[in-house]
């Protein structure tokens, strides 16, 4: 057997997606076994890792290069099955995913060699590269999954992982606040994912791309799914990708997930995690295609995430704000350009971000002294006063978007007072019913401390200390 | 809402406006005075706090700042388990404190109870710890882990006596003497519920919402927008006209969805633009709406303002200095700012008592503050505390029951009043009293060894600054080439000035922030490269609008989109290389500016117009006249002592440092030139010293410069090692070979520079090849990814003025600032009286910021770096929305020791006390302890150390040998913590080697 036999393309695929899983299972067992983590060991272990996974990615990609229909598939057997029915998972890439696995990568490549020395010293080392290697893992496996099903799996993966970083430094209060945030929102968009395969399962009697979809992408025909269920599942896969992605109405926790180290920034929403959701949108594509008003939802919602995204960023006076808004307002154009169909566009625009964005939040650091530089340069400021679009709009109105845009379209209010605030309220009612079922003669006490924060309407005050 | 009928009633009867700006003005001394990151000037983080003495100062900052006044107890206790402090230090500390006696017939007294607490490791129990302690912890299970056998068995006798045998006879001993103590300690009193000091506090308490979080948001945007110095493409609209007119139009604005308790916000705004409030009137209102009393005033905007102190901070750091805004002056005002804060407050407190149905708000917050507490673990901590230190005293079971009533308050007094404060205080002394005796000793022995005579002519003379940091780099030169003599003054080498480069828009101040440049300098092209010139600037233009046009501006919507799609991809190349390969990507990167910008031939202004060039530019005079120029030279060759003795060459080296991705690079840079780089001072004092009537004015003031002297001015890098001379080209061809040699050996001790640095790198190579080093701190400052691209000032902890010769061949682990300066040369201590009002508060203010930012590094330092977000282009945050974080980043304190700096001066004390006097700020530093000093007389070398006002002589003792080595890199090689001093002989007896001589020619 030569080497070309060895190295399959299912094989090569295999290894792409197995090898940060991998380096997660025993970096994490040898910690769980009591070892402390040595830097150089970490250090070792991920180049290892990410070299042999971008070697075999690339290997992959040029296997793939010399095909006439492009594509792998590594069935890797039923999840399980009964006589009529059966959950087969399988690995699958096509010209759609394979640019997004060699990017994915090289870059979680190039951002663990930055974070090596970036971290050097600091507590969470360890950590770190634990989340990121099964952050890598769980990518890989979104971009190269063969069905919904197995998205769901690496999908969990990078939203838990994202959260976990947030609130890597976990002895300050604030990170962690905006972690369980962002962890809730999470949540909340995941639920149209699951309920959409659900539905997939229900109407399709499968979540498998190989039979919902016919043909290389794009332009892929749609098989086994009517107007009205494709709509529906379209409606709910935008829900769960605008979430992912920081749409609108999302769009309020990309900024407050900064909290992070500068490369965790950099690698999950300068570069992959928030394009997941793109991802997903763009690989139903034959969804949308199938029902119009899903189509014209992705439109709107990018393009009013692009709009409040693009003012939000042009007045945010602080670096990773301004990135932050910058990402999501691009996410915004990749939706509306979904949308439309523009699928190599949009394909093109994700690559093309991806590796932009990763560079400006590694290089966040730097804005001080490039501007300093460039209004050097300028003998002053470059963008002066008088240049900028908003300059033409009447001052009422200007002035009033700037207040829109300096509070990022009040998005994150919105969410807290219309959903947040009567949600809870909601649950406390149920809670109270459920109290007074249960010993009728109780009256309801809730939580003095909390009912305030939770905007409880018999929450008065008690004027008095609490323990 | 109720807030509108609190508003009407409340109103009046507020002091008028004068006590409020006084309020103001005072409470304004406890916001951190840092400036935009452009620049960074180390000071004194408790600048306002001088006034006391040190120990007070930060017990004082520690009860309105909750910051830690000294390192953890555990970081001193490990000092003592590394013998860092010995016992004999903490008795020495003890033996001049106050020292009356707890138990009668002298059986303990203060000092000796505090020394037993001290010398064994003794539990600190609380209320909120007790419980944790008696159920899991030793205080029942075990005595006193560190006490000795005799007193154990002691111990374990009388509890034997008292409750008879037992299996384990150490726990019955424990818990037979926390019951005795258990039975004395009658009452604890538990801590009583304070009163709020602002209406966050009792708002807080009484209904669980924490105003701060919601304002606090709002607040950092609206500063952060307001401040902002170029970073966001829109600027705020309308903040010409100040924070609070711009923020209050902005709110007032109808169709904003605020947080709920923020509700009212708008109409609020509406109000008072409506009345056209001025700040003082917002700020009187607010105060009468929450019935604050003119009493109260200050410590409520104190506590207003300490709540989020780093964005205030900046106001007012820029209220009162405009001109260090690096690009746009907009009208700061701190008033505006609290009168913005506090209309917040307001509206979160009204829409409170509104949605709880309470009123009014001038009472709804008047709530005690209670503490989680009980008297009954109060009195238990009190007991444990009690029982272990009977332990460590030697007192049993019985002693401690027997003990009369009166000496038994008096111990648990005593007991009280040793809190961790105090303790902390006492170990800090001995702390620090063990630094000045591995110091002073070594100091000493090593100034007994060198020899009366003065060395015969250098081949070179090279002067740097007085940074810590350059101290390794000259012993090196030394060491590389014994017949180069290294001498040291502040880094701006007397000229102070506003310098504009070529390629700047304006000039920044190159000077210690104390002093205000009178001149103005630029460096412009000579008349033969205008042309070079002209292409530089075209590309450079061309080169910044592309920058600015694909890479930032990729942040925008439209533009972004373009360079995302199509240009995005192209990114990877820069950024694989930057992270692959930063060395050679940065020479490539040279290499490219070098082919595509002309570098023409400059000159500094002040060559051309001369004396009568005193065009005023800015209130600036451009150039010196003759007399300023020898006023300049003079300044700094005068209290060196070097008046004769000049070698051929006599080289000057600014300093400062590179390094990528670093918001704080400038706090790096040389703090004698207010945070930048001081190259351009060591050029223009060369060009100075080598003009012909520059020097026949200086042979006239008796410093005979020969004409065979050649003066070079230059650049260090502390962070890449690099050494840069300017205006290479006139030098003349007879001093080519000298300075060849000279070059050689700068190459040779930079080298090993970077060697000795890079021992303290935990990811650094190990190995001796120098060169591997040097290519290691170059590649650091290069790094996109590098935290840590040098140690700044972080091993300072001496500053030494006096000759060379009692510093040179002595190994100081660049831990000191070294000042030349020759008491012979200063028969009225004029020059001694310059070189402390200069020295003294800049090396201070090092050693304190490193200090304060090392023992809290939360509170007052900035963190670690690694979240750190640039805002404006003038600070940095913690993620999206956070305080403005100010002081030094956890990754530039780590191997610092805080220390108060210790100076060590050459003269003798009357002397000294002579200088010291006509300088008010460096007598209050040394009077309230903020340093510590001692002084070595020129010409025994017989030393002195100042204690409380007093001099008294060292005494000196061989506890601290002063080691020896052939040279630094045998001393320090494959070590990596602190090193004592050592004496390289190579250097000390130099002048015996004849072979080196015969080269000089």
């Amino acid at each position: 057997m030569d080497l070309a036999q060895l190295t399959t393309p299912q094989l090569l695929l295999l290894l792409t997606v197995a090898l940060p899983g991998a380096a997660f299972l025993g970096l994490a067992i040898a910690w769980l076994l009591g070892w402390t983590g040595s830097e150089r060991v970490i250090s070792r272990v991920t180049g290892l890792t990410y070299v042999a996974t971008t070697l075999s990615a690339f290997t992959l990609f040029a296997r793939m290069l010399g095909q006439s229909e492009p594509s792998v598939t590594v069935p890797l057997g039923p999840w399980f099955e009964v006589p009529t029915y059966s959950f087969p998972l399988t690995l699958f890439v096509d010209p759609l995913s394979m640019p997004l696995v060699l990017a994915t990568s090289v870059l979680i490549g190039l951002v663990g060699t930055f974070a090596q020395r970036y971290l050097h010293r600091e507590k969470g080392f360890l950590r770190f590269f634990l989340l990121l290697h099964l952050f890598g893992f769980g990518s890989v496996l979104v971009f190269s999954a063969g069905s919904y099903d197995l998205i769901i799996c690496g999908w969990e993966l990078v939203g838990i992982t994202s959260v976990m970083l947030i609130a890597f430094f976990q002895d300050r209060r604030r990170p962690v606040e905006n972690a369980i945030r962002v962890f809730a929102i999470y949540r909340s968009a995941d639920a149209g994912l699951l309920i959409g395969v659900f539905l997939l399962h229900h109407a399709a009697g499968s979540a498998m791309f190989s039979e919902l979809f016919q043909g290389p992408w794009p332009g892929q025909a749609l098989t086994g799914l009517d107007g009205a269920s494709a709509t529906a599942i379209g409606l709910l896969f935008l829900f769960a990708g605008a979430g992912k992605a920081a749409q609108v109405p999302f769009s309020g926790w990309l900024p407050r997930a900064m909290e992070g180290p500068t490369p965790s920034s950099a690698i999950f929403y300068g570069a992959i995690s928030v394009h997941a959701g793109a991802y997903l949108l763009l690989r139903s594509e034959p969804i949308l295609r199938a029902s119009s008003v899903a189509a014209w939802a992705v439109i709107a919602i990018g393009a009013v995430t692009a709009i409040v995204g693009g003012l939000s960023g042009r007045a945010a006076a602080d670096v990773k704000t301004a990135l932050a808004q910058a990402s999501l307002a691009q996410l915004g154009l990749i939706f509306v350009e979904i949308g439309l169909g523009l699928t190599w566009l949009a394909l093109l625009h994700i690559s093309g971000h991806m590796v932009i964005r990763t560079l400006q939040f590694l290089r966040a650091p730097s804005v001080l002294r490039d501007y300093h530089r460039i209004h050097a340069v300028a003998e002053g400021r470059i963008a002066s006063d008088e240049l900028y679009y908003e300059a033409m709009l009447p001052a009422g109105l200007r002035a009033w978007l700037y207040r829109l845009a300096s509070d990022r379209g009040h998005l994150d209010t919105i969410l807290d007072r219309f959903f947040i605030g009567p949600l809870l309220a909601l649950a406390r009612l149920l809670a109270d019913l459920e109290r007074r079922r249960v010993s009728p003669f109780e009256t309801p006490r809730p939580s003095a401390r909390l009912a305030p924060v939770l905007g409880d309407p018999n929450g008065r005050a008690e004027g008095g200390h609490h323990g | 809402m109720s807030a509108t009928t609190a508003d009407s009633t409340a109103h009046g009867g507020v002091e008028p406006v004068p006590s409020l700006r006084d309020a103001i003005d005072h409470a304004a001394h406890l916001l951190p005075s840092q400036g935009p990151l452009n620049a960074f000037v180390h000071h004194n983080t408790l600048h306002a706090l001088e006034e006391m003495p040190f120990e007070d100062a930060v017990v004082e900052a520690y009860h309105t700042r909750g910051a830690q006044p000294y390192m953890s107890e555990a970081a001193y206790r490990r000092a003592i388990e590394a013998h860092r402090i010995r016992v004999e230090d903490i008795e020495a500390v003890l033996a001049k404190e106050p020292n009356p006696s707890i138990l009668g017939d002298n059986q303990l007294d203060r000092g000796s109870l505090r020394s037993a607490i001290l010398r064994h490791r003794v539990g600190d129990f609380s209320v909120a710890n007790i419980g944790w302690h008696l159920e899991e912890g030793d205080v029942r299970r075990r005595l006193n882990r560190d006490l000795d056998d005799f007193t154990k068995r002691r111990l374990i006798n009388d509890a034997v006596a008292r409750a008879g045998e037992s299996k384990d006879p150490e726990a019955a001993a424990a818990q037979e003497i926390f019951a005795a103590a258990r039975l004395r300690v009658a009452s604890a009193e538990p801590a009583r519920p304070v009163d709020p000091v602002r209406p966050r506090d009792g708002i807080l308490a009484a209904f669980g919402l924490d105003l701060d979080e919601v304002v606090h948001p709002v607040l950092i945007h609206l500063c952060a927008t307001f401040l902002d110095q170029g970073q966001a493409f829109w600027p705020m609209p309308g903040r010409d006209q100040g924070l609070l007119r711009a923020a209050r139009r902005l709110l007032a604005l109808p169709g904003a969805i605020y947080p709920e308790a923020l509700t009212g916000l708008g109409e609020e705004m509406r109000r008072q633009e409506r009345e056209g409030l001025t700040a003082l009137e917002v700020i009187e209102r607010v105060f009468g709406i929450f019935g604050i009393q003119p009493e109260e005033m200050e410590s409520v905007i104190g506590a207003e303002l300490l709540a989020l102190p780093g964005w205030p901070g900046m106001i007012r750091h820029l209220e009162q200095k405009p001109a260090a805004a690096p690009h746009e002056r907009v009208p700061f005002s701190l008033d505006d700012y609290l009168a913005l804060r506090l209309t917040l407050m307001k509206v979160g407190a009204a829409s409170v008592a509104a949605k709880h149905d309470v009123a009014p708000v001038s009472r709804i917050w008047r709530v005690a503050v209670s503490r989680p507490n009980s008297a009954e673990a109060a009195r238990q901590a009190a007991a444990a505390r009690l029982a272990e230190t009977a332990q460590v005293c030697g007192l049993t079971a019985s002693e401690l029951a027997n003990l009369d009533e009166r000496s038994m308050a008096r111990l648990l007094r005593e007991l009280e009043e040793f809190d961790h404060l105090e303790r902390r205080r006492i170990l800090h002394l001995a702390y620090e009293r063990r630094h000045e005796r591995r110091i002073l000793s070594p100091l000493a022995q090593h100034r007994r060894s060198i020899a009366p005579a003065p060395p015969p002519k250098p081949v070179a003379q090279v002067f740097f600054c007085i940074d810590d940091r350059e101290e390794s780099i000259r012993r090196h030169l030394e060491e590389v080439d014994p017949e180069i003599e290294t001498l040291a003054v502040a880094g701006f080498f007397g000229v102070a000035i506003d310098y504009q480069g070529l390629d700047d828009v304006q000039g920044s101040p190159l000077c210690p922030v104390v002093v205000t440049p009178q001149h103005a300098i630029h460096e412009q092209p000579s008349a033969a490269h205008q042309k070079e010139h002209r292409v530089r600037q075209s590309r450079r233009k061309l080169w910044a609008q592309l920058a600015y046009g694909s890479f930032l501006s990729s942040r925008t919507l439209v533009r972004g989109w373009f360079s995302a799609a199509f240009l995005g991809l192209l990114s990877v190349f820069p950024l694989a290389a930057r992270i692959l390969a930063p060395r050679p990507y940065g020479k490539l990167r040279r290499w490219l500016n070098s082919q595509f910008l002309p570098a023409p031939r400059t000159e500094l202004t002040m060559m051309r117009d001369d004396a009568r060039g005193r065009a005023i530019a800015e209130g600036l005079q451009v150039g010196f006249t003759t007399q300023e120029k020898v006023d300049c030279v003079e300044s700094v060759l005068g209290p060196v002592g070097l008046h004769e003795r000049f070698a051929r060459l006599v080289i000057l080296l600014g300093h400062g440092s590179t390094s990528l991705n670093n918001p704080l690079e400038a706090a790096y840079n040389c703090g004698a030139c207010g945070g930048r780089r001081g190259g351009p001072n060591a050029r223009l004092f060369a060009a100075l010293a080598n003009r012909p009537n520059v020097r026949e004015g200086l042979a006239a003031r008796g410093i005979k410069i020969p004409a065979d002297t050649w003066f070079i001015g230059g650049y260090h890098d502390t962070c890449s090692g690099d050494i840069e001379l300017a205006d290479l080209d006139r030098v003349p061809v007879s001093h080519r070979p000298d300075l060849e040699r000279v070059t050689r050996s700068f190459r040779e001790a930079q080298a090993w520079e970077a060697h000795e640095r890079v021992r303290r790198f935990d990811a650094a190579p190990k190995g001796s090849d120098p060169y591997r080093s040097l290519r290691h701190v170059e590649e650091r400052s290069e790094h996109l990814a590098e935290p840590l691209p040098e140690y700044g000032h972080c091993t300072n902890a001496v500053t030494i003025v006096g000759r060379r010769a009692i510093t040179r061949g002595l190994f100081l682990d660049r831990r000191a600032f070294l000042v030349s300066y020759d008491a012979a040369f200063d028969p009225d201590d004029e020059n001694l009286a310059k070189i402390l009002s200069a020295a003294v508060p800049v090396c201070a203010g090092i050693a304190l910021e490193y200090y304060f930012s090392a023992v809290d590094n939360e509170r007052y330092g900035c963190g670690t770096k690694l979240p750190h977000n640039v805002v404006g282009l003038l600070g940095v945050m913690n993620g999206a929305s956070s305080d403005l974080r100010t002081g030094l980043a956890r990754q530039m304190i780590e191997i610092h020791e805080p220390l108060r700096g210790l100076y060590v001066i050459e003269t003798t004390p009357e002397r000294f006390l002579n200088a010291a006097k006509r300088n008010a700020e460096v007598l209050r530093l040394l009077e309230n302890r903020w340093v510590r000093l001692a002084t070595m007389d020129r010409d025994t070398g017989e030393m002195q150390v100042y204690r409380d006002g007093v001099f008294e002589p060292y005494t000196h003792s061989e506890d601290e040998p002063l080691g020896q080595a052939p040279t630094s890199a045998d001393w320090f090689q494959g070590k990596s913590d602190h090193l004592g001093l050592a004496q390289i002989t190579r250097t000390v007896q130099p002048m015996q080697v004849g072979e080196l001589v015969g080269a000089a020619g």
